[in-house]
């Protein structure tokens, strides 16, 4: 009972899940650096300088955004999941309908 | 390599879940009250986890390994004196020569694109500290396997009793 969309936004879930986890362990590493100590960003195929107080804003304000996104996905899952139960449960109904006709024309 | 150690906290947040409905259906008493079908599809969904899970060990193994290899490369890179000619692979079938620059710094590959300067003392205790992170990860996957397992099996059991049951019952 998972339609496309559903499966669609359980792997984003799990796609941010992953990179969030990726960006704690970079911010626990770059938390025991030395105030000077040097960090390097990989820009495609450069490895740029960067200032160690701008690297731990960078990944600080990923994890925030991530978290954020993975919040607004499970939202959207619990909204899809309650509208196909509510759907399900309508469906039962029209069925227990046809049955309980069906039953009443064979009487007939 | 960080988020192999990261997948598996993935997992574990969607299995906990999963393996507390489990729990209180592994008895077999509640087996055998399910039907064929349903306990067909827990059998399957309880294969499918247990393969991801397999999966996933071997990953973490694999990440293992190369940190292993890691250790014992910076290990022998700090017994060379500086100032000794090497060989520097440019591409896989290119080598130039070359002289080592100090062994006592060393860039270490954080995770999404950051790489930050170590002593090499930092270097080799970073490597241990990631070792001794997967095994950890390595060896509560293993018990999740093991009990995603068990249900597989009991399930696959109940199944295959009642499966005879109902041949038995059809055929009398």
């Amino acid at each position: 009972m998972i339609s496309p969309k559903s499966r669609k936004n359980h792997q984003l879930r799990k796609k941010y899940t992953i990179q969030l986890g990726e960006n704690e362990l970079v911010l626990k590493e770059l938390d025991l650096l030395e105030d000077d100590a040097n960090v390097y960003k990989l820009i495609g195929p450069v490895l740029v300088k960067q200032d160690l107080a701008e690297a731990n804003a960078n990944v600080r304000k990923r994890i925030e955004y991530i978290s954020a996104e993975l919040k607004r996905i499970d939202a959207t899952l619990q909204d899809n999941e309650g509208q196909q139960n509510s759907k399900r449960e309508a469906m039962m109904k029209l069925q227990q309908r046809l049955q309980s006709i069906q039953a009443g024309k064979a009487k007939a | 390599m960080g988020h192999l150690a990261v997948r598996r906290s993935a997992f574990a947040a969607e299995f906990t879940a999963e393996r507390e409905r489990m729990a209180s259906s592994s008895a077999r008493g509640e087996l055998e009250k399910m039907g064929i079908d349903q306990l067909k599809a827990l059998k399957e969904q309880a294969d499918l986890e247990v393969n991801l899970l397999q999966d996933s060990l071997n990953n973490i193994r694999t990440a293992n390994a190369r940190l292993e290899s890691a250790a014992g490369a910076l290990n022998d890179l700090s017994l060379r004196p500086q100032g000794k000619k090497m060989l520097v692979p440019l591409t896989a079938s290119l080598y130039v020569p070359g002289t080592l620059d100090e062994a006592d710094k060393v860039l270490v590959d954080i995770g999404t694109g950051y790489f930050i300067e170590k002593t090499m003392e930092d270097g080799k205790d970073y490597c241990q500290r990631k070792i001794s992170l997967l095994k950890s990860n390595y060896e509560q996957l293993f018990e999740v396997l093991a009990k995603k397992k068990s249900v597989a099996d009991e399930a696959g059991m109940v199944l295959q009793g009642k499966v005879r049951q109902l041949q038995a019952a059809t055929t009398s």
